[in-house]
């Protein structure tokens, strides 16, 4: 997908998500003209109309551009770093889902888990997972590892600053 | 005086000094790391300021900043990869000098410089923002409000590629920034019946997501694409003309000092621009007015001394628009900003009127780290040195966790882990997409603000819709905001319409020679 394709659709779904704010979630969950004073849906109102005109017109400049078979500007038809060599900072490019999900699920599932069973045995086997994943397939480094970040932020966080940890304490 | 005096006595407290001296050599040690930069190291330690008395907190995430503004330059030396994006300029000459045996004379000049460049924009600091902040004082409603327009749209515009984009991610930052309590009628506003919104999203889970757990997530996607980055030779040369900077090498190099200092402190007072414009823009000058122009991109200390003198310089300076009107410049400052409003304080003009102490301690505080980063610079280089050698794999699993831990330590909620969650996986599509999680970032702290001076401004003037029209300084604030967006407009339509000519003669050229 070249990135002009990738930013149109970022776009239209901005602008579903700004039809979206303005028809429904405004007016259902902005309390009511209290009578003086600016209407609490003004800024959200503000703010929302922003992002549709911006997207809007964007989608309007792609269009006239495309319309007009003008050779579009270079970073508009593929990515940067696929054309030089980025500056280690360019973070604009394709997503990766894959990668993205396993990161991001074993986070949530911590979350699930840390309520269930509790801090200590949630975060050792989060930290393992976690570890495998970013490609760690030395076992006892990941173990020991496992252990001593989850025990460093459990007395940090009960001793040091007087806070419960999460979830059942089975220990 | 008495408060004078107090203050700067509050700020050497032993509490204050020990926790000055950690965040300095915290933000030393983070700053050296790739991909963790001042702001991000912020973001995740703000939780553990909630433990601390104002004056120490401030004093922690300050130090925290300056010290990983020189931290950026170890890597950026050893490694040619600057550790923050500010750094990249110190690169063109550090890193041959570190080819040529003398890495640990860059780095010295590094630090000097960075001191330097520190000192003198804190001293303008100190000189400055009181005074202004007086004038502030007399800015009402409908300039503040004005006042925040034009600063968002600066940020939006300047601070990115795209206007439209900038624009979209402050819209979606002041959205979100809205949800919680409505100021006037008291009752909940788009919380979507979810009462852990009430008050509001947190502004810690907010930032850490955004700022570090989206970078952690892109690094690793990096790191599984490239491998490991390089490992940093050995920098530290027997012969001491390689290690050391002499006062004669310091002293040839002080105009570019100066000047590479005055550059910072101008673009940190400026919002949106941030340190990277102040270090390019300092190389820049420094080359064109150099004598030894030749020896610029192959290991001058004039080059350094240029890039760190200004990048240190917009610590302190980026603090001149948040002491004076409450607006942060940058992200550093708009972080710092979430520490005072933690703390129960609302940065801007009456700072100085309702917390002279704090703000005298502050001053003492931001002196005080100056000195400490001296310190910590020489003494613990060669320990910093090997933190760009921490292996990925061992790094990168401890700032997820403690992305996870920091923002569950905030108010003991697990809501705030699943929000800052949430916001990493919309920072990382922010980054891939070129949406500004900058402008995103302070449109989301300043809504409330900008609310409540819409909201006094209709009250004040009972429905007058020229009400504007009556203050002056409103008046040019708002034809201001307006120019901006009519300016970056014309710039990006003339930009486009440049490369599409050039595209168009390259394909007329190579269809003439076909």
């Amino acid at each position: 997908m070249t990135r002009i394709k990738r930013d149109t659709i970022a776009y239209l779904l901005i602008v579903g998500f700004s039809i979206l704010m303005l028809t429904w979630a405004i007016p259902a969950y902005t309390p009511p003209y209290p009578g003086y004073g600016a209407s609490p849906a003004m800024m959200p109102i503000v703010s929302v109309g922003v992002m549709l005109f911006m997207s809007c017109l964007s989608i309007v400049f792609i269009g006239v551009a495309l319309y007009m078979n003008k050779p579009l500007p270079l970073e508009e038809r593929e990515f940067p770093e696929d054309l030089e060599d980025g500056d280690g900072f360019t973070q604009v490019g394709r997503v990766n889902l894959y990668h993205l999900a396993s990161i991001m699920i074993p986070c949530v599932l911590l979350v699930v888990a840390i309520e269930y069973i509790g801090y200590m045995l949630a975060s050792f086997a989060f930290l393992i997972v976690l570890q495998y994943v970013i490609g760690n397939r030395k076992w006892v480094q990941s173990i020991v590892m496992a252990i001593i970040l989850t025990a460093v932020l459990y007395i940090v966080m009960r001793y040091g600053f007087g806070v419960p940890v999460p979830g059942p304490q089975f220990f | 005086m008495e408060m004078i005096i107090a203050g700067l006595l509050d700020s050497i407290s032993p509490a204050s000094l020990i926790f000055l001296f950690g965040g300095v050599a915290v933000g030393v040690l983070v700053g050296a790391i790739p991909g963790i930069n001042g702001p991000m190291a912020i973001a995740l330690f703000i939780p553990v300021t909630y433990y601390m008395t104002p004056l120490t907190a401030i004093g922690f995430l300050v130090g925290l900043n300056k010290g990983a503004f020189f931290g950026g330059a170890v890597s950026a030396v050893l490694l040619r990869t600057p550790g923050t994006p500010e750094a990249a300029a110190t690169t063109w000459d550090g890193y041959p000098l570190t080819q040529q045996g003398k890495g640990e004379k860059a780095l010295r000049m590094a630090l000097y410089s960075s001191v330097a460049g520190d000192f003198i924009s804190t001293v303008v600091l100190i000189l400055i923002a009181a005074p202004l902040a007086a004038v502030a004082l007399f800015m009402g409603p409908a300039e503040i409000f004005a006042l925040i327009s034009v600063s968002l749209t600066i940020i939006a515009g300047i601070g990115t590629t795209s206007l439209s984009r900038g624009l979209v991610a402050a819209g979606f930052g002041i959205l979100l920034g809205l949800i919680g309590t409505e100021p006037v009628t008291a009752l909940p506003r788009l919380t979507f019946d979810v009462y852990q919104l009430g008050s509001g999203l947190s502004l810690i889970p907010v930032a850490i997501g955004l700022l570090a757990f989206s970078e952690i997530l892109l690094q690793l996607e990096r790191l599984s694409l490239k491998g490991d980055g390089e490992h940093a030779a050995n920098v530290f040369s027997s012969k001491l003309e390689d290690r050391m900077v002499t006062f004669k090498e310091f002293f040839s190099n002080i105009k570019t000092l100066i000047r590479g200092s005055m550059i910072g402190i101008g673009v940190g007072a400026m919002p949106g621009l941030g340190a990277p414009v102040a270090s390019f823009m300092s190389y820049d000058q420094a080359m064109k007015r150099s004598k030894n122009k030749e020896e610029f991109g192959k290991g001058s200390l004039e080059g350094i001394g240029a890039s760190e003198s200004a990048n240190s310089a917009v610590v302190a300076s980026s603090l001149i628009p948040l002491f004076v009107l409450g607006i942060p410049g940058n992200l550093a400052a708009a972080m710092l900003m979430g520490a005072f409003m933690i703390h129960g304080m609302q940065p801007g003009p009456l700072l100085f009127k309702e917390n002279a102490q704090l703000m005298y301690g502050i001053y003492g505080s931001l002196m005080l780290a100056s000195l400490f980063l001296l310190v910590i610079g020489r003494f613990g280089m060669r320990y910093f040195c090997k933190a760009v050698d921490i292996p990925a794999m061992i790094l990168y699993p401890i700032v997820v966790f403690t992305c996870i831990m920091g923002s569950y330590l905030g108010q003991s909620s697990m809501f705030d882990v699943g929000v800052m969650l949430v916001f990493g996986f919309i920072g990382y599509f922010m980054r891939k997409f070129d949406y500004s999680y900058v402008a995103f970032l302070i449109g989301f702290i300043l809504a409330p603000e900008w609310e409540r001076a819409l909201q006094q401004v209709v009250i004040i003037s009972e429905y007058d819709t020229f009400m504007f029209f009556h203050r002056p300084v409103a008046v040019v604030l708002m034809a201001l905001t307006f120019f901006v967006i009519a300016r970056t407009f014309w710039v990006s339509i003339n930009a486009g319409r440049k490369i599409r000519l050039e595209a168009a003669s390259t394909a007329a050229g190579q269809h003439k020679s076909d």
